[in-house]
C-alpha cells in the first residue's frame, strides 16, 4: 500500500484487489449511495475530463473501484467521494531492472555506399514501440548527432515479435531529383565517417532502458546505382556426396534481411535443398550447407527479385531509376535462377571447392 | 450486417492502427502489430441534427483520463468520423510495450462526450494481411536466428538453429474503402517498396485475404522514376482516382482504372511538399461546388489544392519542379489527421506547441 494523500478525513483509499484478485482501489467506511469518480491526477485538475472506466463494487464492508484498463506504474490518481473529498494514491514503480540488449547491428559492413538506405538494429529481447525516434540516431566523426539523417516516421517498422527494428535513411534525401535531395544532400558524405549510435534510453517491452547503449561505425564510399546481377556472383561448388557448402559470392554488401530469405536451392528434383544457411562478414556471402550430402545433378539457386543492395537496389529495378538510361530499365519480376551442379571427382575430405561465375552453366 | 459476413466474435485488437469506415457505419480497424484488418459494426446509428462544429481541447487528456492514464501514456494513431452520426472514432494506443492496449474511443459530435466502442460481443469480420510466404515457400526455413531465438536440431551430426517465422512485416500506414475494395497502404520493414493492396469487402469467408498487390511508380521532374512507400492517400474524383503522398513528399495523381494486378502503374507527380517535410493525412472536401484536397504535413500549415489544377497539372519535370499545382498554406501548424466531419466542417486533430491535442473544426467554405 502506498502512501496516500488524502484531503480529506472522511475518505480513505487504498490499494488492493477484490472479488478474485482484481486490481482494485479499496475506499472504507462508505455507503451504497456514494458516487466514487477516478481520475488520473493530471485530468483530475482540469475539472472537466471524463473518470476512469471501471465499476464500483462492494466488498464486504468497503467499497472497490475495479478499473476497465489497468492501473499505470508511477501514475498518481485522485479519488472523489462525492459530498466526501478526494484522495490521491500514486501507483508504485518498481525499479528498472536493465537486462535487454542490443544483440546485432546490420550491416556489419565496414564501408556503405553514400545511398545508404536502411540498417537493422536486432535486440536480445521485445522492444516497447515509440521511443526509437529518440533514441536511436547517427553521428558524425566527432560524435555530433546528424539532424535530419533518419526518416522521421510515426510508424516504427519492427519484425512481429518486436526485435528487430528497422532504420530508415531519408529517402526523401537520397533519391535524385526531389526537392529534399536538392536542397538539403545526402543525409552521408562519401569519405567522412559516422556512426549507428543507439542509447540505453530505448526500452524494452516490460518498459525497461537497455543494460547498455550500442554503436556501429561505418566509412562512407561513392554511390551505389546498379542493379543486384545475380549472374555476377561467384560460386564456390560443393563435391557431389558430401555435406560441404555452397558458397555465393556477392560483388557488394547485400541487404542482410532480404539475404536471410530472397534465396534458395533446390536440387535435381525439384525439391528444396534444406541445411544450415550463414550469412558472411559485410554481407559479402551466404553459403548453404545442406542437411544430407548433395546429390549429383542439376541443381538451381533460385533468387527473388525483391534482393536489394545496401541501397535499395534490387535485382528488378535500381532504387531511383534514370528514365534517360535504358540500361536501367526495369527487369522482370520473375525469380533468377542460377544453376550449377556439385563437382565429381573432387574428394570429400579436400573440403576445397571449385569456383565458377554465376550465370556460366551448370 | 449479415450482407457483410460479419458475425458477433472478439475484436483481438493487439495494436492501435489506421482506422477507416466503410458500408454501412462498418469500421475498418488495421492491426500492425496482429497483421490484421478488422471490419466492425461500431452499432452507432443514431441519428444527428445538421452540420455543426466539434471543438475539444485537450482530447489526449480527456482520453487518457477515460483510460486511467496521463496523456503521455496515449498515443492518439488515427481518426475517422461516422458518415451518418457524425461522431468520432479515434484509434488510440493505451500504454506501451507488454502493457499496450489498443482502445477504440468514440467522442460524441453532439456533446464532445468520450467512450470507449466495446470490442467483444459485437458484429466483426477479419482479414489476415501478413506478408508471409505461402506454406510450401521453403524460405521461411533460411531466416537466420540471431541471439538465442530459433528451433535447435540436428542435422548431419550438427547442431543448427532455424527461425520458423517470418519477420518481414507490412505496416499499414493508411487504408479507405471505394466500392466494396478497401485499399491499404503500407510500409515494408525490408523491401524498399510501393505496394497498394487491394482488398475484397466483405471479406473473403476462409478469412484470406484475396488482395491484389500493385507496384505503383512515380516520376521525378520527368526524369527519375522511382517506387516508395505511400505515407497517406485519399480516393478523389467520385472514387475514379487516388492521390496518394510519399513518405519523400511527392503528390501523385493515379487514376484508379489503372490500378489493375498486373499492370505497371506510373502516377503523375502533382507537387511536392518540400524538403525535411513528411505528409501526415489527406482529405478531400468540396467548396463552392468543386472538390479540394487539404495535405497536414510536419512542416507547413495545411497545405490547399484544387482539384481542377490537379486535373490540368502536367507531370512536374525541371522546368516547372518549384511551382506543381497552384497550392495556398492555410494558417493551421500542428495538424496531424483530418477526416470530413459533416457537409461544413473539416475536423482536424491538433498538436499545440506543449505536445497536447485538441480537436478542431474547419469551416469548408472559410478553408
Amino acid at each position: 500500500m502506498s502512501a496516500d494523500r488524502s484531503r480529506s478525513a472522511s475518505v480513505a483509499a487504498s490499494w488492493s484487489s477484490c472479488h478474485g484478485g482484481q486490481d482494485c482501489i479499496r475506499l472504507s467506511g462508505l455507503g451504497n449511495a456514494c458516487l466514487v469518480r477516478v481520475h488520473p491526477a493530471s485530468a483530475a485538475a482540469t475539472g472537466t475530463a471524463p473518470p476512469m472506466a471501471g465499476d464500483v463494487v462492494r466488498d464486504g464492508t468497503n467499497l472497490c473501484f475495479v478499473p476497465r484498463y489497468p492501473f499505470v506504474a508511477g501514475t498518481t490518481y485522485t479519488v472523489s467521494v462525492d459530498g466526501l473529498g478526494t484522495v490521491d494514491l500514486t501507483r508504485p514503480a518498481p525499479p528498472p531492472v536493465p537486462t535487454t540488449e542490443v544483440v546485432a547491428i546490420h550491416p556489419t559492413a565496414l564501408v556503405v555506399p553514400r545511398n545508404l538506405l536502411r540498417c537493422y538494429v536486432w535486440f536480445s529481447a521485445p522492444m516497447s514501440e515509440g521511443y526509437a525516434a529518440g533514441h536511436v540516431s547517427l553521428a558524425d566523426a566527432t560524435g555530433a548527432a546528424m539532424p535530419a539523417a533518419l526518416l522521421p516516421t510515426e510508424h516504427e517498422l519492427w519484425d512481429p515479435d518486436r526485435r528487430r527494428l528497422t532504420v530508415l535513411l531519408d529517402p526523401a534525401r537520397i533519391k535524385r531529383g526531389l526537392v529534399a535531395h536538392e536542397g538539403l544532400g545526402y543525409p552521408l558524405r562519401a569519405g567522412e565517417p559516422f556512426t549507428l549510435v543507439v542509447d540505453a534510453g530505448l526500452r524494452d517491452a516490460a518498459g525497461n532502458p537497455l543494460r547498455t547503449g550500442a554503436r556501429r561505425d561505418y566509412r562512407v564510399s561513392a554511390d551505389e546505382r546498379r542493379l543486384v546481377e545475380p549472374t555476377g556472383w561467384t560460386l564456390d561448388m560443393p563435391p557431389a556426396g558430401t555435406v560441404g557448402y555452397l558458397r555465393v559470392a556477392f560483388d557488394r554488401s547485400l541487404d542482410h534481411a532480404l539475404l536471410s530469405r530472397c534465396l534458395r536451392v533446390t536440387g535435381p528434383d525439384g525439391e528444396a535443398v534444406d541445411g544450415e544457411v550463414e550469412i558472411g562478414p559485410e554481407e559479402r556471402w551466404w553459403r548453404l550447407t545442406p542437411a544430407r550430402p548433395w546429390t549429383a545433378g542439376p541443381h538451381r539457386i533460385v533468387v527473388d527479385p525483391v534482393l536489394e543492395d545496401l541501397a535499395g537496389n534490387s535485382v528488378v529495378r535500381p532504387f531511383d531509376r534514370d528514365l534517360t538510361r535504358p540500361a536501367e530499365r526495369p527487369r522482370s519480376a520473375e525469380p533468377v535462377v542460377l544453376p550449377f551442379r556439385p563437382t565429381i571427382g573432387v574428394p570429400a575430405s579436400t573440403g576445397v571447392p571449385l569456383s565458377f561465375r554465376a550465370g556460366d552453366g551448370g | 450486417m449479415a450482407d457483410y459476413g460479419l458475425h458477433s466474435g472478439t475484436v483481438e485488437l493487439r495494436s492501435a492502427g489506421p482506422i477507416a469506415f466503410g458500408p454501412d457505419g462498418i469500421l475498418f480497424l488495421a492491426d500492425n502489430a496482429g497483421a490484421k484488418i478488422f471490419a466492425v459494426d461500431v452499432a452507432d446509428a443514431r441519428p444527428q441534427a445538421g452540420p455543426a462544429p466539434l471543438d475539444l481541447d485537450d482530447v489526449d487528456l480527456r482520453v487518457g483520463s477515460l483510460l486511467g492514464c496521463d496523456a503521455g501514456d496515449i498515443a492518439i494513431r488515427d481518426m475517422a468520423v461516422h458518415p451518418v452520426t457524425h461522431n468520432v472514432y479515434l484509434s488510440v494506443q493505451r500504454g506501451r510495450g507488454d502493457s499496450g492496449r489498443a482502445v477504440l474511443v468514440r467522442v460524441s459530435h453532439a456533446d464532445g462526450a468520450i467512450t470507449d466502442v466495446p470490442l467483444s460481443g459485437v458484429p466483426m469480420a477479419e482479414a489476415t494481411i501478413a506478408d508471409a510466404p505461402a506454406e510450401d515457400d521453403e524460405r521461411l526455413d533460411t531466416t537466420l536466428p540471431l541471439g538465442d531465438e530459433g528451433e535447435t536440431f540436428e542435422i548431419a551430426g550438427r547442431t543448427l538453429k532455424l527461425l520458423r517465422r517470418p519477420i518481414r512485416t507490412s505496416t499499414v500506414t493508411d487504408m479507405s474503402y471505394v466500392d466494396g475494395v478497401i485499399l491499404v497502404a503500407g510500409l515494408s520493414n525490408e523491401e524498399f517498396s510501393s505496394k497498394l493492396r487491394r482488398i475484397p469487402f466483405p471479406f473473403d469467408a476462409t478469412g484470406d485475404v484475396v488482395a491484389s498487390n500493385l507496384e505503383i511508380f512515380h516520376v521525378s521532374h520527368g526524369k527519375w522514376e522511382t517506387a516508395a512507400p505511400i505515407r497517406t492517400f485519399v480516393p478523389y474524383d467520385g472514387g475514379r482516382a487516388v492521390l496518394a503522398s510519399y513518405t519523400c513528399t511527392p503528390v501523385v495523381h493515379f487514376p484508379l482504372a489503372d490500378l489493375k494486378p498486373g499492370a505497371k502503374a506510373v502516377g503523375r507527380t502533382v507537387a511536392e511538399l518540400g524538403a525535411m517535410n513528411q505528409p501526415l493525412d489527406m482529405v478531400s472536401f468540396t467548396q463552392d461546388g468543386e472538390e479540394h484536397l487539404l495535405v497536414a504535413n510536419t512542416s507547413h500549415g495545411l497545405v490547399k489544392i484544387a482539384s481542377r489544377d490537379i486535373d490540368v497539372q502536367e507531370p512536374l519535370t525541371d522546368a516547372n519542379r518549384n511551382i506543381g499545382v497552384p497550392r495556398e498554406t492555410e494558417d493551421l501548424p500542428g495538424v496531424v489527421r483530418l477526416a470530413n466531419l459533416d457537409a461544413g466542417h473539416v475536423l482536424a486533430l491538433q498538436v499545440d506547441g506543449d505536445g497536447r491535442y485538441h480537436l478542431r473544426s474547419l469551416k469548408t467554405d472559410a478553408l
